[in-house]
């Protein structure tokens, strides 16, 4: 009656054999659910060096602790094992409905070992699990396979379907996995660890009902949060044209003030993610040419193509995730590109928008629509993946490859139809595209001939689409997170937003600063960043949403649902510390299976080296080295090397936690 | 043949889909365009659907925005 089930469920793969086990209540309080649970098991389970593609690898799939409780944009599932991309801790979220499907079946979690003979599926209803065969479905794309799954097992209720799509099966390192015909959990190369043990599907069709402390308190906070979104409308004069003109004043400021997260929420409301493809464009968010370019380059007769209202100009409905209020999703209408291959695709979200418009210098939006749509059926992660495409292009402008290496391609900034061949080419491993299907990383591995200088990742993983030199904090988590290379940990905007200190006792307080402050190595900017990161790990414990995160805590009130949901009565900052437990427990993951977290720093471009020459960002640089090791100090971990202190593991309770699993 | 109803406020109803999952038969569905601009979607029972009423979808909601009822109590609850 906590909001959580206290039960997971343990399928060997390559046994067959299927168990239910018990979770003691003191992990939940220790590490709540959802990525901790994960955290916990994982941890516990995989063997040290264990290969991320091989049978010891395990492969979970957890929903939130409050999930299902009433509480509202708390529907998110989440993917975790050891990530085949960086070799360390892997996790990926999703929205859709999957997450409240997992406890309808009577569990937190469902886990995955070995790996099976030939492909099969998981079904579980109210008469219990079973595995079955789906070799029926296994080349199958993950939507057509999806809506097969969803046919032949709907008895009463209509199940939720996690799946692979073509890439996962091919073991792609930057594979997803998918759900509601086009939402992915896409990063860490989650896709490829389950394409790897045959497990071609999850189908939950369970209705059992949901629990927790007190239904009632969580639903009044849920009707003071539903309540004020509900007022947040943009007037109707505001239209798209407005959010680049946004984006160069916030690219001029010299002092920052926070806002309101309620304004984000507006902004979301019509337009969802894609407002950012004009915003981001003009104020320096967005990464453009492979990280080397500016504005200067993608200049406004490139961003004014891709800008918000051309988005929604397709859009047909709205698409909310499960106990979502603000509804940012939406499904788009592209039946008149590419001839008519798809009738419509999930509205693509600006991280998409991103990589595959400024950072390949591309402008046609229809391109973007319709790779979009090839991704979300092939389950392979479009940041990854425009982050691969990208790094071909430069290495063809510099001479590093040549037509003989893509096949003929002429792989030149904003040809949008080699774009699309060469993504075609990636999801079916064919030619070039095997080369770059495995991420950037991998990709200059293979190539040699000096291209790494041109491979932009962090410890493996590609960056979101935010860049580290319009908001440093940024590239703190791209480069100190055990998951690197993570756009939603945090940065100073989401800090800004979220406003922890108004709950949070150590949390330091912000007014109106200058934008300088944040391009300076400080203990101050540290404790603002192991915050944000200690705060995200909550919101990842309890399925949350980053978009709900950041209309601030004012507004989103997680640590008052988690104490009505669970009659705990923690105060916010013993629910901190539970967040920095379980992002030490990642790094103790990374440390087990012989990761240094030095090696996650970000490529130097990134940080400013060398720095831009034109642009809203001429000139920034970030210094990396010195924010990484005040970032680790004040986590309570070796500031020189990363590694979680003796004293901090004893404090936070994993050295027992831990002999106990 | 449907044994129950459910009515639905949607002036308060939000699109949360909260209902929609809980239903242990999947009879709702996010079908029904709302009077806002933003072309959000609304729960609605679905053309054949046989709800009993069981008022699961009520419970759940956290918004308080939904009446479930057997048919045989129909007269007892005016239709808004």
């Amino acid at each position: 009656m906590k909001g959580y089930t206290g039960k997971i469920l343990f399928v060997n793969l390559t046994t067959g054999h299927i168990e239910e086990r018990t979770i003691p209540d003191q992990v939940y309080e220790m590490l709540l659910s959802g990525v901790g649970l994960g955290a916990y098991v994982l941890y516990n389970e995989i063997p040290a060096g264990a290969d991320p593609l091989g049978p010891d690898n395990v492969l979970g799939f957890t929903s939130g602790l409050l999930t299902g409780t009433g509480s509202l944009m708390t529907g998110r599932w989440m993917v975790v094992c050891k990530s085949p991309l960086t070799g360390g801790w892997g996790d990926a979220n999703c929205g859709g409905y999957f997450a409240p499907a997992i406890k309808q079946c009577g569990y937190d979690g469902i886990f995955f070992t070995g790996i099976a003979e030939k492909p099969v599926y998981l079904l579980v209803n109210n008469k219990g699990p079973q595995l079955k065969d789906a070799s029926h479905v296994w080349g199958k794309d993950a939507t057509e396979s999806e809506e097969i799954l969803i046919a032949e097992n709907t008895v009463k209720k209509k199940p939720a379907v996690a799946v692979i799509g073509t890439a996962g099966e091919k073991v792609s390192l930057i594979a997803g996995v998918c759900h509601d015909r086009g939402r992915i959990a896409a990063r860490s190369g989650v896709g490829a660890v389950m394409g790897s043990k045959r497990l071609k599907a999850v189908v939950l069709a369970g209705s059992k009902p949901i629990k927790c402390h007190d239904p009632q308190a969580v639903k009044e906070i849920s009707q003071a949060f539903a309540g004020k979104v509900r007022k947040q409308n943009l007037p109707g004069i505001v239209k798209g044209g407005f959010l680049p003109v946004m984006g160069k004043v916030m690219g001029s400021m010299k002092r920052v003030a926070p806002l309101d997260g309620m304004l984000f929420a507006s902004l979301m409301k019509k337009w969802g993610t894609p407002m950012s493809n004009g915003m981001s464009a003009t104020s320096g968010d967005t990464p453009i040419k492979n990280w080397a370019g500016s504005v200067k380059d993608y200049n406004r007769s490139y961003y004014s193509k891709i800008n918000a209202d051309h988005v929604i100009k397709r859009e047909y409905r709205k698409y909310h995730c499960y106990s979502c209020v603000v509804g940012c999703g939406g499904v788009c209408n592209i039946s008149d590109i590419g001839q008519g291959k798809f009738t419509h695709t999930h509205k693509p979200e600006y991280e998409t928008c991103a990589v595959f418009g400024p950072l390949l210098m591309n402008r046609n939006l229809e391109s973007i629509f319709y790779i979009n749509e090839l991704l979300n059926r092939a389950g392979m992660d479009s940041i990854s993946a425009g982050h691969a495409v990208a790094f071909a292009m430069e290495c063809y402008e510099k001479g590093l490859i040549t037509r003989e290496d893509t096949g003929g391609l002429e792989l030149t900034w904003g040809n949008a139809g080699a774009i699309i061949k060469l993504v075609e080419m990636m999801i079916a491993r064919e030619g070039f595209g095997d080369v770059l299907a495995d991420g950037v990383k991998a990709a200059a591995r293979k190539l040699g001939r000096g291209t790494d200088k041109y491979a932009i990742h962090a410890g493996g993983q590609e960056p979101g689409a935010h860049d580290s030199r319009f908001d440093p904090m940024m590239g703190v988590h791209y480069s100190v997170d055990p998951t690197p290379g993570r756009h939603t940990i945090g940065a100073s905007q989401y800090y800004n937003m979220t406003r922890l200190w108004e709950k949070v006792s150590w949390a330091p307080a912000v007014k109106i600063y200058p934008k300088d402050e944040e391009y300076m190595a400080t203990d101050r900017e540290a404790l603002k960043s192991v915050a944000g990161a200690c705060y995200k790990q909550i919101v990842d414990g309890i399925g949350g949403c980053l978009f709900a995160q950041i209309t601030g805590v004012q507004h989103w009130q997680a640590f008052e649902w988690l104490n009505a949901a669970t009659g705990w009565n923690k105060t916010p900052d013993e629910y901190m510390l539970i967040g920095k437990r379980m992002q030490t427990l990642r790094q103790l993951f990374n440390i087990k299976h012989g990761i240094d977290p030095r090696t996650f720093k970000m490529h130097r471009r990134m940080a400013g080296d060398p720095p831009l020459k034109e642009g809203p960002l001429k000139g920034r640089q970030v210094p990396i080295d010195a924010m990484m090791k005040l970032h680790w100090k004040h986590f309570g971990w070796d500031e020189n090397t990363g590694v979680p202190l003796p004293e901090t593991v004893q404090e936070l309770g994993l050295d027992q936690l831990l002999q106990k699993g | 043949m449907a044994r129950g109803e459910v009515i639905i406020d949607y002036q308060i109803c939000m699109g949360c889909g909260i209902c929609v999952q809980a239903c242990p038969f999947s009879y709702l569905e996010l079908s029904r365009y709302g009077n806002d601009p933003y072309k959000r979607l609304y729960p609605e029972l679905e053309a054949d659907h046989g709800c009993t009423g069981c008022g699961i979808c009520a419970k759940e909601c956290p918004l308080e925005c939904i009446t479930a009822r057997k048919k045989d109590e129909k007269k007892d609850v005016p239709l808004s």
